[in-house]
């Protein structure tokens, strides 16, 4: 029996078309007896990579190939004459899947790959969807298929084999001998494509040609019964219902074995009038294709090497790149003053050896030049990660901190016995991060730089969606089913069903939805489009465009390879992580403001804070919990950490950083930490050899330079060898080894078994959970200079936030955080507001320099457009609101906003008349309007425009104070004049609720009411394996964190989820002076109970509040299902998910929507 | 307090029985004016003296009727004049009759949103209410000019004295139905151009059938698409002549289905409706030498009496026979 190879096979890669992982067709290869296995996706070569990985794995030799729309060679006057179709006046135009398609596979090794890069690229260049243009559709190294899609297999399917010989004479003219033609059958009937017909067609024809022929099976799933499944990608794709009346999928495109294959074969030469014994030629040429199809994964397409920019373009000039980097690494050495120092010299000297072993002196330099060029435009850089563990990067100005200092270690971030790829990242302002990438493209070309891409797949929602869709289900049921879902994975749709308690009610319609949860389950993880990376970029040598294919992106028109960020690091290609960072462009913009104001310049990374006390202000703040905007400490569970921590000086910033991971958390780090620091319970080390690394943190293990250091005086084995053995910690297997090895060697070196068993525990328990400090000490700047701004210049602290808006809360909370602490907010005003955030002095007395307010931003206006923006910043002051409207030019939706949050009260008092000038103004701009009065300017102003300021009266009921909140809600979604929760103070104090600032001084377990506007929510990982919701509320007075235990998830999780406005009864927790947060044990709509009050008085909210809660039995909902995590600690299966529900930012309206409300 | 606004409670589908209501209420009054497709409105002012009663005692014996002799519930809204009445219908229920207080009217009124003014549509009611006149009380308080300036001239001052409780209507007579209506829903989203033709084909011969069983000619034929997402399309065309020839319907909504050249549309239903019902008599026809559009009325008529015989689905066009 001879084997089989499938030549045209397609994964979830071919986006909304294949429906099997390239994993699993690899797998099911292997299985069903396969020696080699092709890869054709649709336009793309992005699944090449984990295809050729799972090959490997697989025992199966990968082939490659891509299928893509051709553009005619061209017969000439064979042009069809182009139909015009009508414009629909709803539901847009089919998607044209009109162009031939047809398959082509790399045969010659690297040339065959390059070939295959080549026409990728070439066929993504043009305007619209992918298409191979007909000057670059030839290449040497590719073999080509032409199936029943491709214009010579429609010929053929419409019987005009006349055609298709002419349409053939044009391909054999281009690829000669290369040519194959590709019958398919799949039990269709008729002549079309997969009907026995045209497969017999085919191969007869190519008998009759000399081409030589190949049967392949247009595999588009792995197993069989996933026709459905396919059926839901096309119509997807297609963006329509699926037909049941029309052809649907045949159900027989799967990754059928030899034996099948040969039995088609048969029916195939049959049908074709050969004799049936010459089906066994059909296979051997499809074999005999495969065979010459000859791409090494290592070799070819260069997977395990590393290619960097030659180093004349990182300014080494003509001499070697290590000798270029030992040089700046001296002029370093003086700039900074290092010189009279030796064990700055000696850590150089190690270092530039070890870069030197691995010969990657050029990444070096090329990260430098990156980071030179984006300092000279102006934008604030930081390095982040292992990077900052080294000195030569320090030299070199790529990373801040100083690592000797900080005890930072070289080999946590580069040794001579790690072997992958050293990994710099470098933050940048995130406004301005598509400059940078502009800036590097010209630094280096567009044939060496590329974006990483970064596959958009199905998720529960995404997948509910386009199911839904292709089941006619209505768009309502839609939205409600697939809005009720948190974010998770699209193949735990049932598993949620069954054990959520938000989806309670849903699980219990699930009947009434038929096939769509196993069809939902069913397109879990497939790449459903595809998107740039945030934050990669790819620097290679000019040989980039021949090892991976790129397209544009969508908006910017970058060059983006088609692999993601674990393909190109397999491929050895360098990736370059250029993160945006909004709390960098936050602070640059608050520098800004105060330069712009007073003329003072602060240079924040002046700011001399990681020697010495720092700032003692700053530290007070830190300490007082009332973090809100600070980088990294301003969740609800930093504020607790930072509360019991109470941090000191930039040390105690760098351990607070480090303990907030899920790892510290899981292994209960923090409270021996906090104990210890607080002087309550005595520092302990194992052995006091080991002091020296374990002083700083009291005797506990918080990072990984630790436990280098302790495996490295325990076992005198070397740092470099000590970090091998840090990475072995994680996995179980090893971990045995390592034990055994430990307890030898720390035994040779004289230290007791006690010793050795007490250290060992902590090692183990440690796993490779810590966190790595050259992270923490880079994490740790921008949240001091953060804090810092805050502490000292408040205005143009929330300037920047709210204009970045960075961190986890809604832009109103920031306002109400503003608030609070003193910073008047001043309202939009068209004549004063900027399109950024602005700080202005409010008043000439108070602190030094007086008091300093914050005027909110024309860009904060629902749907401005920046050009409009501007134009209204750069036209004041305006004299008139007809002024305003002739030179600033707004539209008129934009006007109404700006009248309906007060920006134009400088123009009249009534909100809305102003709102009825401007529609005036409108209308008379548009010329007349039919039946409309007399030109409205003649009778409307009281007086002649030039002189009026104001605007006539026009009589009609101007905006209440609650319209005027609802609009801001609307137009700004923040509440600018006062807080939302201010309006009902008097129905909370009927409750008994307490406010945020009384809750400080409750009682340790006493039972509070509490009520506010829902600012967060999550259900994080954490160590009980529980599933906890998170939430905190803010009630204008202050925050108020919560937590719901799943005892409370059956009555509670849906209306915390759900609702925006929250009442919440539930049991204060105190952990500490500065530590507090209520267990919730009972939630009740807010908003339902304000207007039930409204409408019926309290014994309404009475009967309201008397309805029983829904009850479940209150167990654990996963039903002790736990997520091994690799770092072997338990999670729920339903914890770190963005939960359901609307996100508090996204809010714009008010509780309920009374017909009088503004808009 | 002497008209009496009476919406039925009928099915959807069942707007042919609202004749024979009307007819009900023709028993009490003779001016009546039905406001298809299932409600109407009558002047009792005679009735009243004539019964003994006064108009909320007849709406109880209207409801009575209906229901004893039709078995069709109905609310009913009395007051002044149709305006009010129909103003009051709103918050009437079977059972409860709304009536407005002829001393009181302003006060009535001043609460409703502006929207329950007969004729203040959703656009109209859009534009008050986005400059916070809501209620009826507030627009009547407004300057008139400036009500003016928000809809038109005319609309303005009409809105001003509706909203003071002015109501200078009166109900006219009329013919029991002034349109007819079908609807072809589907079970699922439905793209094919072929079963939307077969949809308006079948419509628009049950339409010609019901028209030529009335004896009217049709002016007007609007087609509606339903889209999944509960939008829709209204077009309406004008016929050349008025008539209730199946094929010069079926002629017209397809041009009308063509000219909105839907491609991906998710459509759900296609509604048909004929307006401008006149009698056949008074319709006009233009003769022409053709002998092939003789042939095909006088086939319709057959058909027609074949299928008075045997049944509805006893004649018909080849393409919905499958």
């Amino acid at each position: 029996m001879p084997g089989f190879t499938h030549l045209h096979t397609v994964s979830g890669f071919s986006l909304r078309y294949g429906a099997s992982h390239p994993e699993r067709l690899a797998e099911r290869a292997s299985e069903r007896g396969m020696d080699a296995l092709a890869l054709t996706d649709r336009d793309s070569l992005g699944g090449a990579v984990r295809f050729a990985k799972a090959c490997a794995a697989a025992g199966v030799r990968p082939l490659f190939g891509v299928e893509l729309a051709v553009e005619a060679l061209g017969l000439p006057g064979s042009e069809e004459p182009v139909r015009r179709r009508r414009v629909p006046v709803r539901g847009g135009a089919f998607v044209d899947e009109s162009t031939p398609r047809v398959t082509f596979l790399a045969r010659d090794g690297a040339r065959g790959w390059s070939d295959l890069c080549r026409i990728v690229s070439a066929a993504h260049a043009g305007d619209g969807p992918p298409l191979l243009p007909r000057g670059d559709n030839r290449g040497d190294g590719l073999i080509v298929l032409l199936g029943p899609d491709s214009d010579v297999g429609r010929a053929l399917a419409a019987g005009r084999p006349d055609r298709a010989a002419g349409l053939l004479g044009l391909w054999r003219e281009v690829y000669g001998d290369s040519l194959r033609l590709e019958a398919v059958w799949h039990g269709r009937k008729g002549t079309g494509p997969g009907s026995l017909r045209l497969a017999a067609r085919t191969v007869g024809f190519a008998a009759e040609q000399r081409v030589r022929p190949v049967l392949s099976n247009a595999v588009r799933y792995a197993d069989p019964g996933l026709g459905p499944v396919a059926d839901v990608l096309d119509a997807a794709r297609r963006l329509v219902p699926v037909d049941a009346t029309k052809e649907l999928d045949s159900g027989e495109a799967w990754l059928k074995g030899a034996g099948e294959m040969g039995r088609i074969a048969e029916r195939v030469v049959e049908a074709a009038g050969f004799r049936r014994d010459t089906a066994h030629r059909l296979l051997e040429q499809t074999e005999a294709a495969a065979a010459e199809c000859l791409v090494d994964p290592e070799g070819d397409l260069g997977m395990g090497s590393v290619h960097f920019p030659e180093p004349h373009l990182v300014g080494a000039g003509r001499r070697t790149a290590q000798r270029a980097l030992a040089s700046r690494a001296v002029a370093g050495m003086v700039l900074r003053g290092y010189d009279g120092r030796r064990a700055y010299w000696e850590r150089m000297h190690q270092e530039l050896d070890i870069i030197a072993h691995h010969g990657f002196a050029s990444y070096f330099l090329t990260v430098a030049q990156v980071v030179d060029d984006v300092r000279k435009m102006g934008i604030r850089v930081a390095a982040r990660g292992s990077g900052a563990g080294s000195l030569v990067n320090h030299l070199l100005g790529i990373a801040h901190a100083d690592p000797v200092e900080h005890g930072l270690l070289m080999e946590r971030f580069l040794s001579k016995r790690r072997l992958v790829l050293p990994d710099i990242d470098i933050d940048v302002e995130s406004a301005r991060r598509l400059d940078v990438y502009r800036a590097i493209i010209d630094r280096f070309g567009s044939e060496r730089v590329a974006t990483v891409s970064m596959p958009e797949t199905y998720r529960v929602r995404h997948a509910i969606r386009d199911v839904g869709a292709a089941l006619s289900m209505d768009p309502a049921d839609i939205d409600r089913i697939a809005k009720s879902f948190p974010h998770i994975r699209a193949r735990d749709a049932r598993a949620a069903l069954d054990e959520l308690p938000e989806l309670r009610q849903l699980a219990r319609e699930r009947e009434k939805y038929g096939r769509l949860w196993e069809l939902v389950e069913a397109l879990d993880a497939l790449p459903r489009g595809i998107a740039m990376h945030p934050c990669g970029v790819l620097l290679s040598d000019a040989s980039l465009l021949s090892r991976t294919p790129v397209m544009p992106t969508s908006g910017e028109g970058f060059p983006m390879s088609q692999f993601d960020k674990d393909d190109v690091e397999d491929l050895g290609l360098l990736k370059l992580d250029v993160l945006g960072v909004r709390m960098q462009s936050a602070m640059a913009h608050a520098v800004a403001e105060v330069e712009r104001v007073t003329g003072e310049r602060i240079d924040l990374d002046a700011l001399d804070f990681e020697r010495g006390d720092g700032d003692p202000a700053t530290y007070r703040l830190i300490r007082s919990t009332e973090t809100l905007g600070c980088f990294q400490i301003e969740s609800p569970g930093q504020r607790d950490l930072v509360g019991r921590l109470q941090p000191a000086g930039f040390h105690d910033l760098v351990v607070d950083i480090s303990l907030f991971r899920p790892g510290p958390v899981a292994a209960d780090m923090v409270r021996p930490f906090i104990e210890a620091r607080h002087g309550r319970a005595p520092v302990r080390y194992p052995h006091p050899d080991l002091e020296g690394p374990l002083r700083e943190t009291y005797g506990v293990v918080v990072f990984h330079e630790q436990i280098i250091d302790i495996v490295h005086i325990m076992t005198g084995c070397g740092r470099d060898e000590a970090d091998r053995v840090r990475r072995g910690l994680s996995d179980p297997e090893s971990q045995g080894r390592i034990r055994v090895w430990f307890a030898q060697h720390a035994a040779a070196k004289g230290y007791d078994a006690e010793t050795i068993r007490r250290t060992w525990e902590i090692v183990e328990a440690f796993g490779s959970y810590g966190f790595c400090k050259a992270h923490a000490v880079a994490f740790a700047v921008p949240t001091y200079q953060s804090a810092w701004l805050k502490t000292h210049h408040p205005a143009a602290f929330y300037a920047g936030l709210l204009t970045h808006d960075p961190g986890m809360y809604p832009k109103r909370l920031l306002l109400a955080d503003a608030r609070r602490r003193g910073v008047p907010i001043l309202p939009l005003d068209v004549n004063v507001s900027g399109v950024a955030h602005r700080i202005e002095l409010v008043s000439e007395s108070g602190r030094a320099g007086g008091t300093w307010g914050l005027r909110l931003a024309l860009s904060d206006v629902h749907g401005i457009s920046e050009a409009e923006a501007a134009r209204i910043a750069q036209g004041q002051p305006y004299a008139s609101l007809l002024d305003f409207w002739e030179r600033a030019r707004p539209s008129r939706p934009l006007a109404q906003r700006l009248a309906q949050v007060g920006a134009l009260d400088a123009f009249g008092d009534n909100r809305r008349d102003l709102q009825l000038h401007l529609t005036e103004l409108h209308r008379g701009a548009r010329g007349g309007g039919g039946d409309q009065l007399p030109p409205p300017l003649l009778n409307v102003w009281d007086v002649p425009p030039a002189g009026g300021r104001k605007t006539a009266p026009a009589g009609l009921p101007d905006l209440t104070s609650a319209e005027r909140l609802s609009a801001e809600l609307g137009v700004l979604s923040m509440d600018a004049s006062r807080n939302l929760m201010d309006d009902h103070r008097e129905f909370l104090a009927e409750l008994g609720v307490v406010s945020a600032r009384r809750l400080r001084d409750a009682r340790h377990g006493e039972t509070v009411l509490v009520a506010g506007a829902k600012a967060a929510t999550q259900t994080p990982p954490i160590r009980s394996g529980k599933r906890v919701i998170f939430s905190t509320l803010d009630d204008g007075t202050g925050l108020v964190d919560l937590a719901f235990f799943d005892d409370s998830h059956d009555a509670c999780a849906h209306t915390v989820f759900h609702s925006w406005l929250l009442l919440v009864r539930g049991v204060v927790q105190r952990r500490g002076p500065r530590s507090l947060s209520v267990v919730g044990s009972a939630a009740w709509n807010l908003a339902e109970l304000i207007e039930l009050r409204a409408e019926g008085g309290l014994d309404v909210v009475a009967a309201r509040l008397a309805e029983p809660v829904a009850e479940g039995d209150g167990g654990d909902p996963a039903r002790g299902r736990r997520i091994q995590m690799s770092t072997g600690y338990e999670l729920n299966p339903w914890a770190d998910l963005r939960p359901a529900g609307q996100e508090p930012s996204q809010v714009r309206k008010l509780w309920h929507q009374s017909p009088g409300s503004a808009g | 307090m002497t008209i009496l606004c009476v919406r039925f409670q009928l099915p959807p589908t069942d707007e042919a029985a609202l004749p024979g209501l009307l007819g009900l209420l023709e028993d009490f009054t003779p001016v009546v004016e039905a406001l298809p497709p299932d409600g109407a409105l009558a002047d009792l002012r005679g009735a009243e003296r004539y019964f003994g009663r006064d108009a909320v005692e007849l709406a109880s014996v209207i409801r009575v009727r209906a229901l004893a002799h039709h078995g069709v519930d109905c609310a009913i809204g009395a007051g002044p004049g149709p305006m009010l009445a129909r103003v009051a219908l709103r918050d009437a229920r079977p059972g409860v009759t709304c009536a407005v207080p002829e001393d009181a009217v302003a006060e009535f009124l001043a609460e409703k949103p502006v929207a329950a003014l007969p004729g203040v549509g959703a656009a109209t009611a859009r534009t008050l209410c986005e400059y916070g006149l809501d209620t009826l009380g507030l627009v009547a308080a407004a300057p008139l000019s400036t009500l003016q300036r928000l809809v038109g001239a005319k609309a303005g001052r009409d809105l001003h004295e509706k909203a003071s409780g002015i109501d200078r209507g009166r109900v006219v007579p009329n013919a029991v139905s002034r349109s007819l209506a079908t609807e072809r829903p589907f079970t699922r989203d439905e793209l094919d151009p072929d079963r939307h033709r077969r949809a308006l084909l079948s419509a628009a011969e049950e339409l010609g059938a019901r028209l030529r069983a009335l004896d009217k000619v049709c002016r007007t034929l609007t087609l509606t698409v339903r889209y999944a997402d509960r939008s829709s399309t209204t077009r309406s065309r004008t016929l050349k002549e008025p008539t209730a020839h199946s094929a010069a319907l079926t002629r017209a909504a397809y041009g009308m289905y063509e000219a909105l050249g839907l491609q991906r549309a998710r459509v759900r239903a296609l509604a048909l409706r004929a307006e401008g019902l006149d009698p056949a008599e008074q319709a006009s026809y233009q003769l022409t030498f053709d002998p092939l559009d003789e042939k095909a009325r006088r086939i319709e008529e057959v058909a027609d009496r074949a299928r008075a015989k045997f049944g509805p689905r006893a004649v018909m066009p080849g393409a919905l026979a499958a």
